[in-house]
């Protein structure tokens, strides 16, 4: 079925509770205001979309009579937190005499332009992107620029397209299409660093990344991905030449939330990313990448409190697109990415607490990088921020012995 | 003379086609000495099948469970460009739904009269809606041409604050809302006659009287 079913019956709470509307048309005058609202149906994506507070008074018209005024009121509330083109209710029967459901039907944006990411950050410069989206139907075509100094070793910069279908014969399976073209400049601590590591594969000048995958949503909270990455690139020096990484491509990813009972709202997000790269695909280089994040969230009031695991390696030897980071904007702040480890590593263990209260915010990061052979280093970092709807103020110190340098980040939308 | 260029008329020609686009359509139609009738003091509109307002966007909004305002204006005048009424408009505001499991239109009279009809097929929801504005015509010579004009319109949101209050409906402020054009989004409905004479029109006796 399209729609999920948001509820069922509640007890015989007051219409509206807390969020009591002016009513603008006196009820009595719609005559279907004499049955009694027995569901309330949105799409899937929309339910999981919508606040806490939304689902609550979505569930209080159950069990109601009928008040057009409530209906639209919802509606529009709906459009606004969702911020799509327009939800239009409508009244269809319900399954009994003198009962009916309400349907809303959710139109998204024919035109959707993202709204930039940009991020300073002390050490690693301007990072940015941005992305316009065509919707037509379950179909979204997705075009953007970006240059980005933080995620990889390299800083990359060009463009990315995308295509998605959203409804691949079901709701629950999606098709996407991506093709990325990046130029890539390197700093000069990876550049020292590669001279004296003959392990580790050599430099590139252009990337292009083609990558089909289908993701299937096997349960509400559990989604699977899987596809392949088709990578090419232009070596550089003397000799230069196109080499490939194609690879295999699975996700899975988990997330839940919970709420009620001391604690408030909580929510658990796992992800397993697993790549290999194998002469099957007809590539250059052999590899396996298996990555873990587990994040849990806990928010009561204007606090939360975050904690955040990461563990990765690569078994084989991968360009340095493939390879982890730590030292960046999101990742054991405070560090210098080329300073830990200008090429990256193929082994990574991560952690990080984060408070927030109101608009502060204060995390402990921890975490290693290295690679086999080499011992693994602990490293920690305190930080402090502000953060205000999408913008981010904050500093964080690496701690250890001698003269620590903080980072400055200074972010919108990351 | 300025010279009018093609992309001056590419422009005025796209410009156009959005403005026609944006505004809401409006229906405009000629009536019959056929569709007017006296009753008593009283001229009133039949329901022309040619008069459709619950067809259309507004149905699917009333199929899907919406409540649908209609403020209405009947006006008499003595000559096509006048635009002083010679009697005072008649006017009413209706409050229109459609009862999803009896598929039939309720409809309630919110001006003078209060009244509340349901279980009406869409013609006859409209014809109740007609027959629910009657124009009184008293002192009105028989033999005198006439204009008559019926206006439709579905209330504006800016509109009801006016309109709407707490003892009731304002009826002057409902014929001044009539007095302003119809605003480019707002759905509006025009019918006029004339010239015509009272001694011209049938006479029908009908319940509802002019207050």
């Amino acid at each position: 079925m399209k729609c999920a079913l948001i509820s069922l019956l509640i007890s015989g709470a007051s219409l509206w509770g807390g969020n009591q509307q002016p009513i603008l048309q006196p009820v009595e005058f719609n005559v279907n205001s004499r049955y009694t609202v027995e569901a309330v149906e949105l799409p899937r994506e929309a339910e999981s979309g919508i606040s806490r507070g939304l689902r609550q008074d979505l569930e209080r018209l159950i069990g109601q009579k009928f008040n057009p005024t409530a209906m639209n009121d919802v509606a529009r509330r709906i459009r606004d937190e969702l911020n799509v083109r327009k939800v239009v209710p409508r009244l269809l029967r319900g399954s009994s005499p003198d009962h009916v459901k309400i349907v809303m039907d959710v139109a998204g944006k024919r035109v959707d332009l993202s709204v930039p990411r940009l991020l300073y950050h002390s050490s690693e410069g301007l990072s940015g992107s941005v992305n316009g989206t065509l919707i037509a139907g379950d179909s979204r075509f997705t075009a953007g620029l970006v240059s980005d100094g933080d995620e990889l070793v390299e800083r990359f910069t060009g463009i990315r397209t995308r295509y998605e279908n959203r409804h691949l014969g079901s709701d629950r399976v999606r098709l996407r299409f991506e093709f990325d073209s990046y130029h890539e400049q390197w700093n000069h601590s990876t550049l020292s660093a590669l001279g004296q590591d003959s392990q580790v594969a050599g430099l590139y000048r252009t990337r292009q990344n083609f990558e089909p995958v289908v993701t299937i949503q096997v349960a509400k909270p559990l989604t699977v991905s899987f596809g392949a990455g088709f990578q090419r690139f232009e070596t550089e020096g003397p000799g230069e030449r196109t080499q490939l990484a194609n690879a295999a491509i699975t996700d899975v990813q988990y997330f839940q939330q919970f709420e009620g009972g001391v604690f408030g709202q909580q929510s658990l997000q796992a992800d397993y990313s697993l790549r290999v790269a194998t002469r099957a695909l007809d590539s250059d280089y052999a590899y396996s990448r298996h990555r873990w994040e587990l994040r849990y969230t806990v928010a009561r009031g204007r606090q939360s409190l975050s904690e955040e695991a990461v563990g990765g390696f690569i078994l084989g030897p991968a360009p340095l697109f493939e390879r982890f980071q730590l030292g960046t904007s999101s990742m054991l702040r405070g560090w210098n990415k080329w300073e830990l480890d200008p090429l990256g590593g193929s082994r990574v263990v991560y952690n990080s607490v984060e408070y927030r209260y109101g608009f502060f915010e204060a995390f402990y990061d921890a975490g290693a990088i290295w690679d086999p052979g080499q011992d693994m280093v602990v490293r920690h970092s305190l930080g402090v921020g502000v953060r205000k709807n999408s913008f981010l103020v904050a500093t964080a110190f690496p701690i250890r012995g001698g003269r620590a340098s903080p980072v400055f980040m200074v972010g919108m939308n990351y | 003379m300025r010279k009018v260029t093609r992309p001056w008329w590419l422009t005025a020609g796209l410009g156009a086609t959005l403005l026609s686009g944006l505004a809401a359509p409006t229906l405009e139609v000629r009536l019959d000495r056929d569709d007017l009738h006296l009753d008593g003091d009283d001229l009133r509109v039949s329901a022309p099948a040619k008069f459709q307002f619950l067809s259309g966007k507004p149905l699917e909004k009333l199929k899907d469970g919406a409540t649908l305002v209609y403020l209405a204006q009947l006006s008499l005048s003595a000559s096509s460009e006048a635009s002083t009424p010679l009697v005072r408009p008649a006017v009413n505001r209706f409050v229109v739904s459609y009862d999803v499991w009896e598929e039939k239109f309720s409809v309630t009279s919110t001006g003078v009269e209060r009244a509340t009809v349901s279980h009406l097929s869409a013609t006859a929801a409209e014809g109740w809606c007609l027959d629910h504005l009657p124009l009184l015509i008293d002192g009105i010579p028989h033999d005198k041409a006439l204009w008559i004009k019926l206006e439709l319109r579905a209330e504006d949101a800016r509109d009801q604050a006016g309109v709407v209050g707490d003892s009731g409906i304002n009826l002057t402020r409902l014929i001044e809302v009539f007095s302003n054009p119809a605003r480019a989004q707002q759905m509006h409905w025009e019918a006029s006659a004339g010239p015509l004479r009272l001694e011209d029109i049938k006479r029908e006796r009908r319940s509802s009287r002019s207050g």
